[in-house]
């Protein structure tokens, strides 16, 4: 009892703060704005994907309600698969290409063609574009599930935008 | 060699200005540095010094480690829920930084715990000791028992909360400290007999 009263009266003198022997802050402020940095990149790059689906969502939405408001519901021949880049073709993007493929075997490239009528074509520009970005992305980001997942829903949309559109057959 | 030269930093605990505190931590989480440059001249001593122990007076890792810790204060600021005085929360941030540094090593074969547990009986008889000559044969404990010995004997942690942070039985950590008190007994008993030795001319200095 006495003996562990004394040894940690002894001990507990030495629970002192200690200034480092130099200032240690600008090596941490220069930490800090490297920090900073990265995560204002992050951030222009999330916001970036979140154009693309913006974009992607505002697209679809109108080529669909275009086509509703013509209710020209006509089945079209085959049409073009989403021509997914082949110098994109990494390990992730390779599985875009391979699930738009497996969906729509019979379809031709020439078959992706414009829309006739004005809104659709505005529509399938806007979902060519936001599918153009995607690759770019999947480039970059080769093992992003979540682009793949994004580049087949746009390929898709844009395959029934296609098909709905009166020049479709 | 470490104990003079730390002796010219040491200074009292500054008593933490909690109102200052949060509204400095506001600031920072905001994105202010000066802020935050307020916040770590407040604090760094604090946190220094318990590194410092830690490591085993190694001023170069010490120096390291708390600068990690304030980066990583600096990124989890916005996570602070202002519960516990924020120079409570930076205080843990800093050894949990330094403990990480100990776990990741791996430089010490942990002996098992039921040994450990066996070797705990018995009390280590009281040895006092000059500062200097404590400080270094605390740095030369082996890591965890030197960690187990500064939190519990120096920073006043409970078992519990050491066990919890390395990742250890309760039993482990009392074993660790038993270990660690009598390796350091030992130490500062030869350290004196050396010392005596010296003042009655039967070795000279340089042994």
């Amino acid at each position: 009892m006495n003996n562990e009263f004394l040894w940690r009266n002894q001990m507990r003198r030495h629970a002192e703060a200690v200034e480092p022997a130099r200032d240690l802050w600008p090596a941490i402020a220069a930490r800090l704005a490297t920090t900073a940095a990265a995560h204002r990149r992050s951030r222009r790059s999330q916001i970036g994907w979140f154009a693309i689906a913006a974009t992607l969502v505002v697209a679809g939405g109108a080529g669909l309600t275009a086509w509703r408001w013509q209710h020209a519901v006509r089945v079209p021949a085959p049409v073009a698969v989403a021509e997914v880049r082949p110098d994109a073709a990494q390990p992730v993007a390779a599985q875009a290409v391979a699930s738009t493929t497996a969906t729509a075997p019979e379809l031709t490239a020439l078959d992706w063609a414009v829309p006739d009528d004005p809104m659709l074509a505005a529509s399938a520009q806007n979902l060519d574009n936001a599918s153009a970005q995607l690759q770019d992305a999947l480039e970059q980001r080769p093992d992003a599930v979540f682009l793949v997942g994004l580049l087949n829903r746009t390929n898709s949309m844009r395959l029934r935008l296609l098909r709905k559109s009166p020049n479709a057959g | 060699m470490h104990g003079a030269a730390l002796s010219m930093n040491v200074r009292s605990y500054e008593v933490p200005l909690g109102a200052d505190d949060n509204a400095l931590v506001r600031r920072s989480v905001a994105g202010d540095t000066a802020a935050f440059e307020q916040l770590y001249r407040g604090h760094v001593g604090r946190v220094h010094g318990a590194i410092l122990r830690l490591v085993g007076m190694d001023r170069a890792r010490a120096e390291e480690l708390t600068q990690d810790a304030f980066v990583r204060a600096w990124q989890k600021l916005s996570g602070f829920r202002h519960e516990s005085a924020f120079s409570t929360w930076l205080y843990r941030l800093g050894v949990n930084t330094a403990l990480m540094d100990l776990r990741g090593k791996h430089e010490e074969v942990a002996a098992p715990d039921d040994e450990l547990e066996f070797a705990a009986g018995g009390e280590v008889p009281f040895c006092a000791g000059e500062r200097g000559d404590i400080e270094r044969a605390v740095s030369k404990l082996p890591p965890r028992a030197r960690a187990v010995l500064v939190l519990h004997d120096v920073e006043g942690w409970k078992h519990e909360e050491i066990a919890n942070e390395l990742g250890m039985a309760v039993g482990s950590s009392k074993a660790q400290l038993h270990r660690a008190r009598g390796l350091l007994r030992r130490a500062l008993t030869d350290s004196r007999d050396v010392s005596a030795k010296i003042r009655n001319g039967e070795v000279s200095h340089e042994q």
